[in-house]
């Protein structure tokens, strides 16, 4: 049988159909850079909005019916189901049409797909949240998962970065965390300018000087794989084993459900045994094939 | 297993006439020289005539080209989206040959792993495959390397073994019993005729003489991943095109791609590669954008990877990427080359 | 064309050129995996020059792979190949002095489908298959049979207009002659019988050969001229063109591709071997062929020093179009 059992996955499939899009329906809008915007939307059926629940680090595929179809990761956390949120860089064809629509405009949605970050594994220990760029996205859904139960867990650091001050993606969540007395929060930018009053300084060498206890705690990365391949030696460095490293891994995708073939590293497919991985995992892949 | 009926070539286009009632039949076809399955035509059987396999395997049928998955339509409530009417015609695949039945056995395990593919699934179950054993296996065949043969009778509904001017009939399972049920072309068997057959499944079996030694070979492709010196040589004279993928039995990478015009559309799903450069292009890279990356992909997918997920090699030693790609490169060749010594060198 | 004496050249020549520094890779051709077949053989190790063959089934146009070596190569090439080579160099996709062409004078490549026909055999049923200048010997099953040599090579090789290279830095051999005028008429007949079609014949006849297309660009990858970094048909804004295998689809992404390399193109054939569905692609690629020479009355990868055509224009260029 396949690497891992994920029959109880087996939930909101249109007709049974795995492929099958669900119709959704856009109620905001957020600019978060001049590239990257946040759609906040919601079912169109009643029941299913009223049903629909995810775990955070999973993401669903949106498409614009007749133009294409790309996998998002929820960013909104499972806490919070008023909306779902989903934050979209705009890069070619698909999300150029995507972020052509307005508020009212109906989208195709379907999943969630993948695995999910491992909660009970995090309980009862600090956690190193390190992101970059537009990778915030999935962390964010645990991060405010995690401040949504804050007595299960014990220290949050969280370190995040950017290209520039222009590329810095949820400043209100970033506002929110630094004022959060529980949070250790660290924002810097890989190139300051005249605007930026922050730490400048690429993640992975935030990270080092921030150097982070590995007693007792487990690291989540996300963002660009330039960054995940420098940021996983320096927790190496910090003394964290590569089972208390997880990280949320990002491939070309279309089928979603582990048939399509493309997303695979080594005999795991980012869309079904991941997005969410512990570098144990794939540490022997790394290198190669991301 | 035992054999118990036979039928003469000469009945055979009587026989599919009859089974032509209920199934729509698949045969061998020549369409300019090249050898498909396509719809019977109701005439004869003459493509026993010159059939050893063809260019295009039968996962044609279960697995198409092109094929569409949903329809919609945005109207002024919104979007009305249409699953394509359920197809409940049921297709008999009539010769097809032990390593591409194989490979459809292969196919049905990533097709059912929890999510389901409506698609393929539902055709399959429509499907009754009858098999043919082979009498003329190609210098490209190895299936004898991978647990199977060329008279191999697991993987199909009834079994034919060609003894000259008749066929042997074995019934594999219930579908295949059922199917004898509708005709009365069948007649007994002998001891000898049984006898003839076993003898010519051997001669069968002795003329594949590709071989293939896949002992070990997961561990050895491991131990080789990031032996880059080896898989830029064995890459170099690849083109990239996507013949051995497509034609392959075992292969089944789709694309997924929208069509839309003024208000209506439809999503597709279609055959692509993993030997393609676009294939895991990401906006801001490419993980296999230089192609011994590709090549290194599509053997450890078969050799390494799905056996690990589903303890089975996909590959069937059908020998057509080896017989079809432009410039011969060949499979068994590159696994037999793997170093086996501790000393690889790694890649930076 | 089993010359002992050009392979021996060719081994040691090449090993030359290796073991003094003079190229980084040698391109060229050994014994394939299956009977009468050859494959590129493409090496920086001196050793494996001693593989490289020379025989009437080296037909690869290897010129596909100068775009993405890195380094001085020397390669291997027929007539037809020395033409792309050339071409590559008008191009500026090849400096002339990063390859050292090692020239075949070629007496014709052996169509195995054609010798399949023939004796109602197989490849692999054939047992030895013997070219004695113009007649070739085929033993199957015990039987020996022999054909005129004409009848068992690629039509593009019936009408070859340079089977010795013009552009070499190293003649493997002595000069062969040109193919004479009724042979050039063999080739075409393909092409002449579609000509002679009506309009609606004619679109018949291609839609339903379309229809078998998969498209696996086996066409476009085996094409020295075809070198672009992101084929048209890969773009996304805009779509040019679908990418799935629809007849409608096959034929546009085949006619572009044919307008891409008008020019260019210099009927090696290479193209309608490739293809896996036996799709008769010279005859469109040929037909381009003579509309370039009737129109501009230039031929693709003759002079190296000339422009690449499509990118010159020339007051007496044909202008009877614009109306």
């Amino acid at each position: 049988m396949a690497v891992s059992d994920i029959s109880h996955r087996l939930r909101f499939l249109a007709e049974g159909n795995a492929y099958l899009p669900h119709i959704a329906v856009i109620e905001k809008i957020i600019d978060e850079t001049y590239d990257v915007r946040t759609f906040h939307f919601n079912c169109k059926d009643e029941k299913l909005r009223e049903e629909f629940t995810f775990e955070s680090g999973q993401f669903a595929l949106v498409s614009v019916l007749g133009i294409g179809e790309a996998p998002f990761s929820i960013s909104s956390s499972p806490t919070r189901r008023d909306h779902l949120e989903c934050s979209i860089r705009q890069v070619g064809r698909l999300t150029r049409a995507l972020h052509r629509l307005g508020e009212g405009a109906e989208i195709g949605f379907r999943g969630p797909y993948g695995n999910s970050f491992p909660l009970d594994f995090l309980e009862g220990k600090n956690l190193v949240f390190v992101g970059g760029g537009i990778g915030l996205a999935p962390l964010r859904s645990l991060i405010w998962n995690v401040v949504d139960n804050r007595d299960r867990y014990q220290n949050i650091d969280i370190i995040y970065g950017a290209r520039s001050s222009t590329d810095l993606c949820f400043r209100y969540d970033l506002e929110a965390w630094g004022k959060d007395k529980t949070i250790d929060m660290v924002t810097t930018v890989d190139k300051g300018d005249e605007v930026w009053t922050g730490r400048v300084g690429l993640v992975p060498v935030v990270l080092e000087q921030a150097a982070p206890s590995a007693s007792n705690a487990v690291a989540i990365v996300c963002g660009p794989p330039i960054m995940i391949r420098f940021t996983l030696p320096v927790l190496e460095k910090l003394g964290f084993t590569p089972e208390q490293m997880l990280t949320t891994l990002e491939k070309r995708m279309k089928c979603g459900v582990g048939k399509c073939g493309r997303c695979n590293i080594g005999n795991l497919y980012v869309c079904r045994d991941g997005p969410v991985f512990s570098y144990a995992q794939i540490k022997g892949f790394i290198s190669s094939e991301y | 297993m035992t054999s118990k009926k036979k039928i003469n070539k000469k009945d055979i286009a009587k026989l599919l006439s009859e089974w032509s009632q209920e199934f729509t039949v698949f045969v061998p076809w020549r369409d300019e020289g090249v050898a498909k399955w396509a719809k019977w035509d109701g005439k004869d059987a003459s493509f026993l005539d010159w059939y050893r396999n063809t260019i295009v395997p039968p996962k044609a049928i279960f697995l198409p080209p092109v094929e569409g998955m949903f329809s919609f339509q945005k109207g002024k409530e919104g979007y009305h989206i249409e699953l394509p009417p359920s197809d409940r015609r049921k297709e008999l695949i009539f010769g097809i040959r032990p390593c591409d039945a194989k490979a459809l056995a292969i196919l049905d395990m990533i097709f059912s792993d929890t999510y389901e593919d409506p698609y393929y699934l539902a055709r399959r179950k429509n499907g009754v495959l009858v098999g043919l054993g082979c009498v003329n296996p190609y210098d490209s065949c190895f299936c004898t390397s991978l647990g199977s043969s060329p008279t191999d009778s697991t993987n199909v509904d009834l079994m034919l073994t060609d003894v000259g001017d008749e066929l042997l009939v074995e019934v594999i399972t219930d579908k295949g019993k059922e199917l004898m049920t509708k005709t009365s072309l069948a007649q007994a068997a002998t001891q000898a005729d049984e006898a003839r057959a076993r003898g010519e499944r051997e001669v069968a079996y002795n003329k594949v003489t590709r071989q293939l030694d896949t002992k070990d070979i997961e561990k050895k492709l491991l131990a080789n991943f990031d032996n880059k010196d080896y898989w830029e040589k064995i890459a170099a004279k690849c083109i990239s095109c996507g013949i051995c993928t497509f034609l392959c039995p075992t292969c089944y990478c789709f694309d997924i791609n929208d069509e839309l015009i003024k208000n209506q559309g439809e999503r597709f799903k279609s055959w692509d590669s993993c030997a393609f450069p676009l294939y895991t292009k990401m906006p801001m890279e490419n993980p296999r954008a230089e192609k011994w990356r590709r090549l290194r992909q599509k053997v450890c997918h078969k050799y390494e990877f799905y056996p690990i997920n589903f303890d089975v090699i996909a590959c069937t030693g059908c020998g057509r990427c080896i017989r079809l790609c432009p410039v011969n490169w060949d499979i068994t060749q590159t696994l037999d080359s793997l170093p086996t010594k501790e000393k690889v060198k790694l890649e930076k | 064309m089993k010359d002992e004496g050009m392979e021996s050249k060719l081994r040691s020549e090449a090993k030359a050129l290796l073991e003094q520094g003079k190229v980084d890779y040698i391109i060229g051709f050994e014994d394939g995996s299956l009977k009468f077949t050859t494959t590129p053989l493409m090496t920086s190790d001196k050793d494996d020059t001693s593989r490289l063959v020379i025989n009437p089934f080296i037909v690869n146009n290897l010129s596909v792979f100068l775009t993405e070596v890195m380094g001085r190569v020397g390669i291997v090439a027929k007539g037809c190949d020395s033409r792309s080579i050339v071409s590559l160099v008008q191009d500026n996709k090849v400096a002339r002095e990063d390859v050292v062409i090692l020239g075949v004078p070629c007496l014709g490549i052996i169509d195995l489908g054609k010798v399949e026909e023939l004796v109602g055999k197989g490849r692999d049923e054939i047992e030895d298959i013997i070219r004695d200048g113009d007649r070739v010997v085929i033993m199957a099953s015990g039987n020996k049979r022999e054909f005129p040599t004409r009848e068992v090579l690629f039509d593009n090789c019936l009408s070859c207009e340079l089977p010795t290279p013009q552009e070499y830095d190293i003649l493997l051999g002595e000069p062969t002659s040109l193919a004479d005028d009724r042979e050039r008429a063999a080739s075409q007949k393909k092409i002449d019988s579609l000509r002679d079609m009506t309009p609606e014949q004619r679109w018949e006849f291609w839609t339903s050969e379309f229809d078998r297309c998969i498209r696996c660009y086996a066409c476009r990858n085996v094409c020295p001229a075809c070198f672009c970094q992101q084929c048209f048909v890969e773009e996304t804004e805009p779509q040019w063109l679908s990418p799935l295998p629809r007849w409608q689809d096959n034929l546009m992404f085949q006619v572009v591709r044919i307008i891409h390399v008008a020019g260019r193109c210099t009927d090696c054939g290479e193209c309608e071997r490739a293809c896996p569905v036996n799709i008769p692609l010279r005859s469109l690629t040929r037909g381009m062929y003579d509309i370039v020479d009737v129109l501009f009355h230039y031929r693709a990868g003759m002079d190296k020093e000339a422009p690449p055509l499509l990118a010159t224009y020339e007051a007496t260029d044909a202008e009877d179009f614009i109306r």
